[in-house]
């Protein structure tokens, strides 16, 4: 039914000759419902005949409901960030540090499991005027605790990351091929931009994350839900740019006669839109040549700006970069855009002492410099910026023979992740673990959950923002149970 | 009103939903709402909340622990309809809808009418009522009345009267025939997936015989290449893929493509759908075990089961437990129920189907004829579940060959033993004489029975324990020669024939596992066992087809055979609805079913019932015979309408207004190509494919950029490896399927990405360069330009010239510069073959080249303007033989500007600057310094060209090498020769021009920029990209 309604567009401005043709009535082309016009007294309301293959664009689509979000960048933490070491302080933990747990435990490997409580070497401390309690691991975000609203009772309920990340992406734990939040919210909303792809993806120079390309699949959504891959390095778009024999004058006299030969054919087919569409196409690709070129290019931006996201420095060298293009992205109009991690730096099942560390060191400043930068240029209202990963850690030491080795085995019962921006309330915490950090027990937040709670920011109800495929209309959480977590918003 | 606008004012009546003027009924309006939203808790199970059943208006009457549900005038009144009001039910987050809550209380006021008395008693479960039985796809295949077609105006074939039966009454008719260009390339798309070659389209448009167009559809329809085409439809259905999926490995699986394989030859070979669908359920018990020296027939039999074989399955990759066994099977019957039933019957694998009558009960009996093969119990991983293709012959041969292979090994080994003991004694001569007959039998002595004393001298003396392995430190040459005999034996062996598998679907002696209905779809809770059984909803009441849990005349338990029999028996009301509207939809682009996998309730509604019938009987009444459904079709004045309309013409504007979706098919729909379509396309096109058919998957690879692509660019993309976590980018990215379980219809998108591709890929750079060569060397007679075209823009020449000459006596100058006659497709040279009679092995290529014994070869660049030039470069010969090779550097003034020798080395070659005016050729000359053994040589050098002003450019011999480049007269034939190739139709005079004034303006700029390249070349290769690239291309008219 929605796609229906989303035809009906509400245009963010004049309407484009292409626009026009895919908004009339019956599905008419421009030309015939011209002439209809002509033929006055036609009063027909618009009862859009849904046959045979649908056509897809990024035009703006009419929400459900008022928006507060119209942009949203996630920092995805894959590995599972260890929430008693970073932003759950565990007093009992530490008090009890040593000793056994007592409660029921799963372990993911079990031939290291002990049920020996480890209190979190790092201090915590209250920040800012909320008093929001942060690790020493973290100075940066403790910077802008009161513009966060740190989720203290994630739950998966799966220990394994697997499962977790197709949960968080795609809607339903462990299962592979499904649209994931990306494309559900570009397919309900289009894109405010038709110069870049409306679902951006950075991926780490160091590789794919756990489950490689799946983080960003459409699943069985047309390919323009997809999210579009920036490379960690130059060309951080495929395709995107002309072999250099090309460039220039050459390729524009070959997109000249190619839009020629596509428009003497279209003549001869009024009111087949698609044909409209491609030619549209190859006009926002060629514009893309130019606009994502310009977008990348971080060179435009000022010595300072560079300094807050660390660009300066060589642990958050990489990682600002990305975060600052995530930042020129969605200042640019593009809808959703996420960051990944090579491999999954938070599972710090060993050494854990030195490993969370390393990956804190890499990702604070720049993920606190993202809000931060957001918000002094007055993005932040309109952008929602998460961060976290998709499962969290254990109370209980993992076993690597000497003491200084250990670390933590996964936990998808109880973790943290933060929010900010897009009508999320700033310096609040919310739910809660148990005494040792294990399970979330006070408002739990399931992914399902959030990707509610995140839609409904946008202006969606995720129950009604459906797909039609095999025969159903098909939903993000497949009619899991989902709810606003109202706690949360401003 | 006007005539137009009351038309449309029918067209959007006839769309109202009927309920608005209709009284409600429990049965017809109440039951769904309840069973969508009520029955889980109040009816579907014998445990009633609250004591409520709402199965029927007496029960709800009755009503539970809270008194009466409902009261019959007062919905205010109604305890069931105040709480569903309040939102308190149904629980949970999902209520009813405002417009179900509207229904509910209109129906309550109004009386709560039945349809029909209640029966006195019901069965438990929430059962099938009349109404859902009444339901259009459940109903037995109703031929239509057929209708008088002769007398109605085009109509060539039921098919065209029962279309013409809903046009007539809007005044809308056919569009007039496309021309026959059109037509053949429609028909070679649509069964070959392939463009016709232009001698193909001129003699089909040259042929005046009534019966071209039915020979041509024959012709066709006989073509290998239709089944690798019309292959790819069902194994989307099928779910075909190269990968197992389910775990992140994602791992290979050597051999779907025999499944694949047997589907493109049951296409070819015309094999019955009815047999092609048992054989792929039930293959396996067509035959007796065990399955040995198979026939080509019991390998297809086997091969067809690979269909239940092709859902993701991870259990032989490292998730082998009881949840991934059951996702396999529930995976597989959704397959085949929504291949075959046009049923999504998953959603009874947890409860009662909501829309569709499927009770959970039906999902289990269903689940249980496949059982005994899927049995997660007792599970078999996939390779657990190959069958060998060897044979005894086979291995007959392959002991024979192992017999030959023992011959050498036992002369080897003699052979071996003799040396050892002929190296042992030499050692022996270099030990103490007293020691050497005890040394001896020492080593001779086998290792458990030596003495300590033994051992000890052994381990004194280490260089006497001589053994096969350091025998070359003894004798280097003796060793040698044993090796040889390895090598022999190695190529005995490789002759052994290569052991092949089959992936099958079969059954262990004696499965007979019960099937359990899982309570809530959970395997851990098991609930009683149910009997093998087809659905319900598909028999007539007393018909319902029950299997019988062993047939003991088979081996197996012949439960699949049965169903597959039943299925196909020509009376399934879905199975010929749903396999005809697949075929009308590869066809014309969109079902008469818009949902071609679900039938049911939330599925669309056929817009031509009648027509779907017709076909659904006549594809019976064929005996299931695909190639005449597909000509009964394809014959019709339907399929050979035009798809054009004219935007000036008022009869054509007055169609679209009232039917723009072309709903009724009063035109061809145009239709976007499937991915595998457009990149064979390209690849026929640009003359890269070859036919080869069948046979292991052609693997693919990701390039620099990360981008998966096909390592072959020159098979068609049915054979191109299916890895479901690794899509192939230019697939993909035109809507090929990802496989996570099957596809029953893709969706095509229009996107930039798409167009990124066309525009600057590696893939569509390449084939315009194949393109423009191909174009290059087919064209060789001229035709006229259109007279409105000045040619002299084209009439540039390469800065590049290939020849052969020798040096002046005093070797200041060239004595001689000639054009090398014959060009190969890659390098210039004497002749055909090499060596040739006057030039013998005097050759020029992309990087270098070799001189003859009269010749030096000269590759020479010609100034385009006056300035100086520098050049630089690396010359190479890589032979240790022969005397190496001399180059020189030969301009006008100075006349020798640089002179290198090389042999077995590489050495910078810098000249310059070199004063040049306009026309002024500098030559690279490379001669064989008096002996031409061995002068393999490469020498790629760039030019660099200062102008007056300073402004510089620079030319690259390699990326500048080129084949003939003819006379620009071969340029109109060559773009006329692209229009026919890619479009398959002759440009008219109007794109011809276009297409001339384009290169002439590409030479222009190219020249102006001093591209590297040469500017003709380019701007042809840029010319077929474009056409490549193009709408004409993409879509099929």
């Amino acid at each position: 039914m929605l796609i229906n309604e989303i035809q009906n567009i509400k245009s963010m401005h004049a309407p484009s000759r292409r626009e026009f043709l895919q908004n009339n009535a019956l599905g008419v082309g421009g030309i015939a419902l011209a002439w209809l016009l002509q033929q006055e007294t036609a009063q027909a309301k618009p009862a859009t005949v849904s046959l045979g293959p649908q056509n897809f664009d990024m035009i703006p689509k009419r929400t459900h409901h008022h928006p507060t979000a119209r942009a949203m960048i996630s920092m995805f933490m894959h590995g599972g960030p260890s929430h008693m070491d970073l932003m759950d302080p565990k007093p009992e933990l530490s008090k009890y540090s040593g000793t056994q747990f007592t409660g029921d435990i799963k372990y993911s490997f079990v031939n290291r499991a002990s049920k020996q409580l480890l209190g979190s070497p790092w201090r915590f401390k209250k920040h800012g005027q909320s008093g929001t309690e942060i690790s020493e691991l973290l100075p940066r975000t403790a910077q802008i605790v009161d513009d966060i609203c740190v989720v203290r009772s994630m739950h998966t309920g799966f220990n394994g990351h697997e499962v977790s990340i197709r949960y968080w992406h795609g809607g339903i734990p462990s299962v592979l091929g499904r649209p994931t939040l990306g494309s559900w919210l570009t397919y309900g909303l289009g894109s405010e931009t038709q110069d870049l792809p409306a679902y951006m993806v950075l991926t780490d120079p160091g590789g794919h994350p756990v489950d490689g390309v799946n983080n960003w699949s459409n699943g069985w959504m047309p390919s323009l839900y997809q999210g579009t891959v920036l490379r960690p390095k130059e060309p951080r778009i495929l395709n995107l740019q002309p072999p250099a024999h090309l460039k220039g004058a050459l390729q524009r006299q070959n997109l000249a006669f190619l839009d020629q030969l596509n428009r003497r054919h279209a003549e001869r087919f009024p009111g087949e839109n698609d044909l409209e569409a491609r030619i549209a196409s190859f006009e926002l690709a060629a514009r893309m040549q130019t606009a994502a070129t310009e977008a990348l290019d971080i060179s435009l931006e000022s010595e300072s700006t560079l300094r807050l996201y660390g660009i300066d420095q060589d642990d958050t060298k990489e990682y600002g970069t990305r975060c600052l293009i995530a930042r020129r992205l969605v200042e640019r109009g593009v809808r959703f855009v996420q960051l990944f991690l090579a491999g999954q730096p938070w599972d710090n099942h060993a050494n854990i002492r030195e490993t969370l560390p390393a990956a804190c060191r890499r990702t604070d400043r720049p993920a606190a410099a993202l809000v931060t930068d957001l918000k002094q240029r007055g993005l932040l209202d309109s952008t929602l910026v998460h961060w976290g990963g998709e499962i969290g850690r254990l109370p209980v030491t993992e076993n690597h023979g000497a003491p200084e080795k250990c670390g933590r085995d996964h936990n998808g019962q109880g973790f943290s992740c933060w929010f900010a921006g897009g009508g999320i309330r700033g310096g609040l915490t919310f739910g809660e673990t148990d005494p040792f950090g294990h399970s979330a027990v006070v408002d739990r937040v399931t992914p399902n959950d959030v990707q509610a709670t995140v839609m409904h920011q946008f202006g969606l109800d995720h129950g009604r923002l459906s797909f039609p495929y095999n025969g159903r209309e098909q939903v993000i959480t497949d009619g899991r149970s989902a709810r606003l977590v109202k706690g949360i918003l401003a | 009103m006007s005539r137009i606008a009351s038309i449309i004012a029918v067209i959007l009546l006839s769309t109202l939903p009927v309920a608005a003027v209709e009284s409600l009924t429990f049965e017809q309006h109440i039951r769904p709402l309840l069973k969508e939203h009520c029955f889980d808790c109040h009816g579907a199970n014998a445990e009633l909340e609250g004591g409520l059943d709402l199965r029927l208006r007496r029960l709800m009457l009755q009503g539970g622990t809270s008194g009466p549900a409902i009261e019959p005038g007062s919905s205010d009144s109604s305890l069931l309809f105040q709480r569903i009001r309040a939102g308190e039910m149904p629980p949970g987050e999902a209520k009813m809808p405002p417009d179900a809550v509207a229904v509910f209380e209109k129906w309550i006021a109004s009386g709560a009418a039945t349809a029909r008395d209640e029966p006195d008693d019901i069965e438990p479960g929430i059962g099938i009522s009349d109404e859902e039985r009444a339901f259009w796809s459940f109903q037995p295949v109703k031929r239509p009345c057929e209708l008088d077609y002769e007398r109605a105006d085009r109509a060539r074939t039921p098919i065209d009267a029962l279309l013409l039966d809903k046009m007539r009454p809007l005044g809308l008719d056919f569009s007039p025939d496309a021309i026959p260009s059109t037509l053949i390339r429609r028909a070679y798309f649509d069964l070959l997936g392939l463009p016709p070659s232009p001698n193909a389209v001129s003699d089909f448009v040259n042929d005046d015989s009534p019966s071209a167009y039915e020979n041509l559809i024959d012709r066709l329809l006989a073509s290998p290449a239709y089944g690798e085409r019309w292959a790819r439809h069902w194994l989307d259905v099928a779910g075909y893929a190269d990968s197992e999926g389910a775990t992140n490995q994602d791992a290979h699986r050597p051999w779907a493509y025999q499944y694949r394989d047997y589907v493109i030859r049951c296409l070819n070979n015309d094999i019955p759908l009815g047999q092609f669908i048992q054989e792929q359920l039930a293959g396996d018990e067509m035959l007796t075990p065990p399955f040995e020296n198979l026939t080509p027939d019991q390998i297809d039999k086997l091969a067809a089961t690979g269909f239940l074989r092709m859902a993701a399955d991870g259990t032989g990759s490292g998730a082998n437990d009881d949840a991934s066994r059951n996702q396999t099977i529930a995976d597989t019957m959704k397959i085949v129920s929504t291949s075959l039933l046009g049923l999504s019957v998953g959603c009874a694998q947890c409860h009662d189907h909501r829309y569709d009558p499927i009770p959970q009960k039906d999902y289990y009996q269903l689940r249980a004829i496949f059982e005994p093969s899927l049995d997660w119990k007792n599970w078999r991983t996939p390779s657990q579940r190959l069958v060998t293709l060897y044979a005894d012959a086979d291995r007959a041969r392959a002991a024979e060959i192992e017999a030959e292979a023992q011959v050498i090994v036992a002369e080897k080994a003699k052979l071996q033993e003799q040396y050892i003991s002929d190296a042992l004694e030499e050692e022996l001569a270099r030990h103490p004489e007293d020691l050497r007959e005890e040394l001896r039998v020492a080593y001779r002595t086998s290792k458990s029975e030596r003495t300590e004393r033994q051992k000890t001298l052994l381990k004194e003396f280490p260089s006497v324990n001589i053994s096969p392995g350091i025998l070359y430190q003894y004798n280097q040459q003796r060793a040698d020669e044993l090796k040889g005999y390895d090598q022999r034996i190695g190529e005995v062996r490789q002759r052994i024939p290569p052991e092949n598998f089959l992936r099958v679907l079969s059954e262990p002696p004696d499965s007979q596992p019960l099937t359990h209905l899982f309570h809530r779809g959970d395997f851990k809770q098991p609930q009683d066992s149910v009997k093998p059984a087809g659905l319900t909803i598909t028999a007539a009441i007393d018909e319902r087809l029950t299997i019988a849990e062993d047939d003991e005349t088979l081996a197996s338990t012949g439960r699949r055979l049965a169903y597959a029999r039943w299925l196909t028996n020509g009376r399934h009301p879905l199975l010929s609805r749903v396999l005809v509207n697949r075929i009308w939809m590869h066809h014309f682009g969109r079902g008469i079913v818009g949902t071609p996998g679900d039938f049911g309730v939330l599925g669309q509604r056929p817009t031509h019932p009648k027509l779907l019938d017709w076909l659904a009987d006549e594809l019976v009444a064929q005996r299931w015979n695909l190639k005449r459904i597909h000509k009964r079709i394809m014959m019709s004045t339907v399929y050979r309408q035009s798809s054009e309309t004219d935007g000036t013409s008022e009869r054509d504007m007055a169609k679209l207004a009232m039917d723009g979706s072309n709903e009724l098919y009063w035109k061809w729909p145009l239709q976007r190509l499937d991915a595998e379509v457009i990149r064979d396309r390209f690849l026929a096109t640009t003359g890269s494919m070859q036919d080869q058919m069948f046979g292991p998957a052609v693997p693919i690879k990701a390039d620099d950029a990360g981008q998966v692509v096909v390592d072959n660019q020159s098979r068609r993309s049915v054979y191109v490896q299916v890895k479901r976590t690794q899509p192939v980018a230019v697939l993909r990215v035109f809507d090929a399927p990802v496989m996570e379980v099957n596809c029953d219809r893709r969706q095509p998108s229009t996107d930039a990405a798409q167009s990124l591709l066309l525009m600057n890929s590696d893939f569509i750079l390449e084939q315009a360069q194949r393109f423009a060569a191909r174009l290059n060397s087919e064209v060789t007679e001229p035709i006229a330009p259109p007279e409105e075209f000045d040619p002299a823009p084209l009439n540039v020449n390469s800065v590049w010239q290939y020849g052969y000459g020798s040096l002046a006596k005093d070797e200041s100058h060239l004595a001689n510069f000639d054009p090398f006659p014959y060009w190969t497709g890659k390098a210039w040279q004497g002749g055909p073959t090499l060596p040739s009679p006057e030039l013998e092995w005097a050759i020029l290529n992309t990087h270098g080249g070799h001189p003859s014994t009269h010749n030096a070869v000269i590759r020479r660049w010609v100034a385009p303007r006056d300035g100086a030039v520098h050049v630089t470069g690396n010359l190479s010969h890589p032979s240790e033989n022969g005397n190496g090779v001399r180059a020189s550097v030969v301009a006008r003034s100075p006349d020798v500007a640089g002179r290198w020798i090389a042999f077995h080395d590489e050495i910078a070659t810098e000249a310059g600057p070199i004063e040049v005016k306009a026309g002024d050729p500098i030559d690279f000359v490379v001669d064989n310094y008096g002996n031409t053994n061995s002068d393999s040589f490469s020498w790629p050098v760039t030019v660099v060209w200062t102008g007056p002003d300073g402004q510089t450019r620079q030319w690259e011999s390699v990326a500048g090498f080129h084949g003939p480049l003819g006379n620009a007269e071969l340029i109109p034939a060559r773009i006329f020769h692209a229009w026919q190739l890619a479009y398959g139709r002759q440009p008219d005079n109007r794109e011809m021009l276009a297409a001339l004034q384009f290169l002439a303006e590409q030479i222009r700029t190219s020249l102006g920029q001093g591209g590297a390249v040469d500017a003709r070349k380019q701007a042809l290769t840029n010319l077929c990209q474009s056409l490549l690239s193009s709408n004409e291309c993409l879509y099929v008219d």
